[in-house]
């Protein structure tokens, strides 16, 4: 059984300062979802509030159709995972996988098995590990927690490229041998776009866009040209860049078939724009257009 | 450590807690009494025992149980609510793991008692502590029994004492420890109260206990028992809706 997550008009504030405002997010069982935002955007602080780390100043929040807070049932079976791991770092390697014990759902065995896998030494104080080391030690205490609603906030910061992949790869693994609801929150976007199956943005406190990946790839593309045909195409530019006589510029909407027809008969080039290209250009403070 | 069903797993938390905090320190308490135990017997070298050393002993384990109950509280408090605890449970583990605590801790200090009375006895020496400006023999094996039966309950308020301060710091980061003021007087007087005496630490913080010398024992154990249960209270009420503090890079 999977997890799923609704939030309704939530808002959280930190003192004066709001965090988040006004937050509508529904997150189907089951699914791996991408959640963006530049620094400071209220990514954590979502995530906080879906694992009941902390209680939002007003709205609702359900897990598993639920209220999450102090639902011992519920929580018992949501994991996240925040950068460098919630641990006593007096603590060994092997008593803090013992200490996630505490869940009904934690697979002990599991996580020594990724431990030695990943080359933890279960015997050191988590005080002397690397800060890769305690990155992994953090994503094997996620994994094996085998939790319905698994979130990574940053998890993966301090690893190294190989180690990374491993772990996205066992990430996987875990998630199609146990389906369950997945949320990655990260900004290495391009390492992580091909797991995805749904993206949540969020700027500024709210939730800018959530939908599929196929829409979010289906959303923009680049067009570069000579810059008077482009110019021509009159199409809302998200951003634009200029080279002498060529320019390019990305754009948040599909080509509908006059649009394409005519930029194939002016000489303009049409190319895909990655997630994070997207991200980058709608998430940009200067941005003109949608 | 073994998964235990949800609707148990707080009290298994507690107990196991309260196990592995008593097995990491007990050779503190070996140490405790080696000292207690041999310390008399220089002294007695030289002077005439009349102190109960075991007696100074107890007194620092109270304070030691104090910050063993807000230091868990402070560290532990945020790895198990990551791990998918509620806070009730965290309060509910930490009440049991406070009771199994302070009642070995008490049954140490009780069992030390009376060997320390044997030993003492064996000796030809005087188990008695400070009240005042003189030294107060226990007396008989009887008074020493009830002299002894408070220990669990005074560990108990002092396990409180800690366990309230610990998640006040946690909770309010800069400020939650000021919280000492209020509590440290009321707890180290109605101690002071208890015995009538002046226990080990800094005196002058149980000057509250000074204006109840004359209540009696009992009264007195019924008042520590009452702060004990609104600290416990207090403890539960700040933990209610704690946050998660943030992490920081």
């Amino acid at each position: 059984m999977s997890f799923s997550v609704t939030l309704r008009d939530v808002s959280l504030n930190y003192g004066a300062e709001a965090a988040l405002s006004g937050i509508d997010l529904d997150l189907e069982a089951g699914k791996v979802y991408g959640l963006l935002g530049r620094n400071g955007a209220g990514k954590t602080s979502l995530l906080s509030l879906i694992a009941a780390f902390r209680k939002p100043t007003s709205g609702e929040i359900l897990v598993g159709g639920e209220p999450v807070w102090e639902n011992a049932p519920i929580v018992s079976r949501v994991a996240l995972i925040r950068e460098g791991g919630d641990f006593d770092d007096t603590e060994t390697v092997k008593d803090t996988i013992e200490s996630g014990g505490i869940r009904p759902s934690f697979d002990a065995e599991y996580a020594y098995k990724l431990a030695d896998r990943f080359e933890v030494p279960v015997k050191k104080r988590v005080s002397a590990l690397s800060r890769g080391k305690r990155s992994v030690l953090a994503a094997i205490c996620g994994l094996a927690a085998r939790a319905e609603l698994t979130m990574f906030d940053e998890v993966h910061l301090g690893m190294d490229a190989p180690t990374r992949d491993a772990f996205y790869k066992e990430l996987l693994a875990e998630y199609m041998e146990r389906p369950h609801t997945l949320v990655l929150s990260t900004h290495l976007i391009d390492e992580v776009a091909n797991y995805l199956e749904e993206v949540v943005i969020v700027d500024r406190g709210r939730v800018l866009r959530h939908a599929d990946i196929e829409t979010f790839q289906g959303m923009g593309a680049t067009l570069t040209g000579p810059a008077d045909a482009v110019d021509g195409l009159g199409l809302d530019a998200l951003a634009e860049q200029r080279l002498g006589g060529t320019k390019s510029i990305t754009v948040a909407a599909a080509l509908d078939a006059d649009v394409r027809s005519r930029a194939a008969a002016a000489g303009i080039e049409i190319g895909p724009v990655g997630l994070q290209d997207l991200f980058i250009h709608l998430t940009d403070p200067n941005r003109n257009g949608a | 450590m073994t998964a235990p069903s949800l609707a148990k797993r707080q009290y298994a938390l507690g107990a196991g807690l309260a196990g592995s905090a008593l097995n990491y320190f007990k050779y503190w308490v070996v140490a405790a009494a080696v000292l207690c135990f041999v310390v008399p017997f220089i002294v007695a070298q030289y002077a005439d025992v009349q102190l109960s050393a075991w007696y100074y002993a107890v007194n620092c384990g109270k304070w030691f149980t104090a910050f063993v109950g807000g230091g868990f509280a402070f560290t532990l408090l945020p790895q198990y609510v990551a791990a998918g605890l509620t806070r009730r449970e965290f309060a509910v583990s930490q009440a049991v793991f406070g009771v199994v605590w302070s009642l070995c801790l008490g049954a140490i200090g009780f069992a030390g008692l009376f060997a320390e009375r044997a030993y003492y006895d064996g000796l030809g020496w005087s188990q008695g502590f400070d009240v005042g400006d003189t030294v107060v023999p226990i007396g008989t094996a009887a008074d020493t029994a009830q002299f002894a039966a408070y220990l669990p309950l005074l560990f108990l308020s002092y396990f409180a004492a800690g366990t309230v301060i610990g998640v006040a710091s946690y909770r309010w980061e800069h400020t939650g420890w000021l919280l000492v003021v209020p509590i440290l007087p009321i707890v180290f007087g109605l101690d002071v109260a208890l015995y009538n005496t002046e226990p080990v630490g800094p005196g002058w913080i149980g000057f509250l206990g000074r204006y109840l010398d004359g209540m009696g024992r009992i009264p007195v154990a019924a008042a520590i028992l009452l702060a004990t249960v609104a600290l416990a209270i207090a403890a539960r009420r700040i933990l209610t809706d704690i946050p998660m503090r943030s992490k920081r890079a």
